[in-house]
């Protein structure tokens, strides 16, 4: 009797789904985002676009692929290299195709989830739309959307890859995007000795680390704040004006005179290894850029008013100072992020 | 017994739970298409012979006319609105291209309809990936994108005017948002002449009148004396998008 019933269902069960298409689903994990517990709450709507095993796979293989440039050769990874925190090693400004220069240092790629705008003057107001910039700028990977989507459609592997990935299976702009998200997103870093003293693992700063912390407290955490290490202000820090570039910052995204020359506070996070520093990269070394904080500020009528307290120029520091902070910020460095097999091209 | 009972009532139970799967729902759907032209009083513009006046007494022609129409809803005279699927709810009208100008909408719920409602440019305080992204290749190709950011121009404005030193000089407004700080997405409702009427089977058509002339002259004026490049501006690039708010104007429907 029971064998009946069972087999009766079973029966009523194929004959129902066989009215539908051929529909075979397939398995794609939802991946689990955990935001660290010393970290503010993500501003990227994981729910809109949640990243998913194939999801995160499809978004890394389209990272390192020549293919969303012309030349096929300059890939997202090509200037984000994970061993610098996601920066272009040494290169003061991103290399493009055919040998192009841009006119802006690579940004690090990490905790993009937890970030409100985007690039150094806040030209993308989220991180789905980011790679449009790189990926279209004469100067960078100079391509077409068009032309990617060609291009990927020829690639069996990719036809998989995005029919795996998202329900609807198409390999279109939507889609692309999504999955490059879905790979940055992950890119959490939140595992530097810094963290971990302040999640009270256990870890100890040493003395000069202490006091380095003490004294980056007062000098330098009302821009670079929080856990983040950025207020995600755009601000003018001073620098004399680059006559090669004459970069307005800000302004070109806004128009704004008040906007002018002012730049992303940038993340901390990793700063050991991001060199060089500063929008254009023209500073080499972290003690050239707390040289600039005390020496160098130049006046001008954007500057940020914080570098202009009582009539002077800068941030006092002594040259021992700078050391301790140099020491405290060398804490941010995250190892675990930096050799994460999640993220590696090979 | 008891249990023959039970399979008889399973077997019930999912054959009218199948049923109701495989079922179409009764609404039906048709179609609609909005035909945008592109006037100055009243007539329809001709790119580069044409000359025309501004009521700054500035006379121009017009090389370029483009501009992004966006998520369309249909509203019915209770107020019950039909939105157009939002990822199928991008279009790129340009002068020069005679089938970008009549805007084809299918499925359509069927009914009556007395208004219509849609943006112009694309409203980015959304979640971007709604399937606007997909529009990006549209875009690409009609240069309707700043390439330093990774927003839309909404709309493109391209001629050349007789200064007034006699001089002809070259005109051009791009007006699009300016990252977080300024929103130039308008969204516009219209009022239908007489009830639009979607049956299966009809294609009714919705003409709608551009007046190219309110860039210049609607709400706000301007002249192209006082600036005759508006990019990212954000003194003037908001102006020009009111008046670009005011330039639709639905005429005539054909049922």
């Amino acid at each position: 009797m029971k064998l009946l019933l069972y087999s009766v269902i079973i029966l009523i069960g194929a004959s129902c789904s066989s009215d539908k298409d051929n529909y075979i689903p397939i398995e794609n994990i939802n991946l689990e985002f955990t935001v660290p517990s010393n970290f503010p709450k993500p501003t990227y709507k994981m729910a809109l676009n949640p990243p998913t095993e194939k999801g995160f796979e499809l978004g890394k293989k389209l990272f390192y692929d020549g293919r969303l440039a012309s030349d096929g050769v300059v890939s997202c990874g090509f200037c984000h290299i994970q061993d610098f925190a996601f920066t272009h090693h040494t290169h003061i400004v991103s290399h493009g195709v055919n040998g192009a220069l841009g006119t802006r240092n690579a940004q690090p790629l990490h905790n993009m989830a937890f970030m409100k705008e985007f690039t150094w003057d806040g030209a993308t107001m989220h991180l789905d739309l980011q790679p449009i910039i790189p990926i279209t700028a004469a100067v960078e990977m100079n391509e077409t959307f068009n032309s990617i989507l060609q291009k990927l459609e020829e690639q069996p592997e990719y036809v998989k890859l995005f029919a795996e990935a998202f329900e609807d299976q198409k390999i279109n702009t939507d889609n692309l995007l999504k999955a490059l998200s879905q790979f940055m997103v992950m890119m959490v870093s939140a595992n530097s000795k810094y963290d971990k003293i302040e999640r009270n693992e256990g870890s100890v700063f040493t003395k000069e680390e202490e006091a380095g912390f003490e004294l980056f407290k007062t000098k330098c955490a009302s821009c670079h704040k929080g856990t983040l290490f950025t207020d995600q202000s755009y601000r003018n820090n001073g620098l004399p004006i680059d006559s090669l570039y004459n970069d307005i910052g800000r302004k070109r995204v806004t128009g704004l005179a008040e906007d002018i020359y002012k730049f992303k506070v940038p993340s901390l996070r990793n700063i050991e290894l991001t060199f060089p520093y500063m929008h254009d990269g023209r500073l080499k070394t972290l003690s050239d850029v707390l040289d600039h904080y005390s020496n160098g500020i130049e006046n001008s009528e954007t500057l940020d008013p914080i570098l202009k307290q009582n009539d002077t120029l800068g941030i006092s520091m002594t040259p021992q100072e700078k050391q301790y902070i140099i020491s405290f910020l060398k804490t941010l460095t995250d190892d675990d992020f930096l050799n994460d097999n999640r993220f590696s091209e090979f | 017994m008891k249990k023959t009972t039970y399979i008889l009532f399973t077997i019930l139970i999912i054959i009218s739970s199948c049923k109701n799967d495989d079922e179409t729902t009764t609404e039906t759907f048709g179609t609609v298409v909005l035909d945008f032209k592109n006037t100055i009083k009243t007539n329809g513009i001709e790119l580069i012979t044409d000359l025309y006046t501004n009521s700054s007494n500035e006379v121009y022609n017009i090389s370029e006319l483009k501009y992004i129409i966006s998520n369309v809803v249909l509203i019915q005279a209770n107020g019950e609105e039909f939105t157009y699927p939002v990822d199928r709810s991008y279009f790129l009208v340009n002068e020069e291209v005679l089938d970008s100008k009549k805007i084809k909408l299918s499925d359509i719920k069927t009914g009556e309809y007395t208004k219509i409602r849609f943006g112009i440019g694309v409203d980015q305080s959304k979640y971007p990936l709604n399937g606007m992204a997909n529009f990006i290749p549209t875009a690409e190709e009609n240069a309707m994108l700043w390439s330093w950011s990774a927003g839309y121009i909404f709309l493109k404005f391209e001629g050349s005017y007789t200064a007034n030193d006699g001089a002809n000089t070259d005109f051009l407004i791009h007006i699009g948002s300016h990252g977080t700080t300024l929103d130039n997405y308008k969204q516009i409702t219209l009022d239908l002449p007489e009830t639009l009427v979607i049956q299966e089977s009809k294609s009714p058509e919705i003409a709608i009148n551009v007046d190219v002339e309110k860039i210049f002259d609607g709400p706000n004026t301007h002249s192209l004396e006082q600036k005759n490049s508006i990019q990212v501006d954000p003194e003037f690039s908001p102006k020009i998008a009111e008046n670009i708010g005011d330039m639709f104007n639905a005429v005539s429907i054909s049922n």
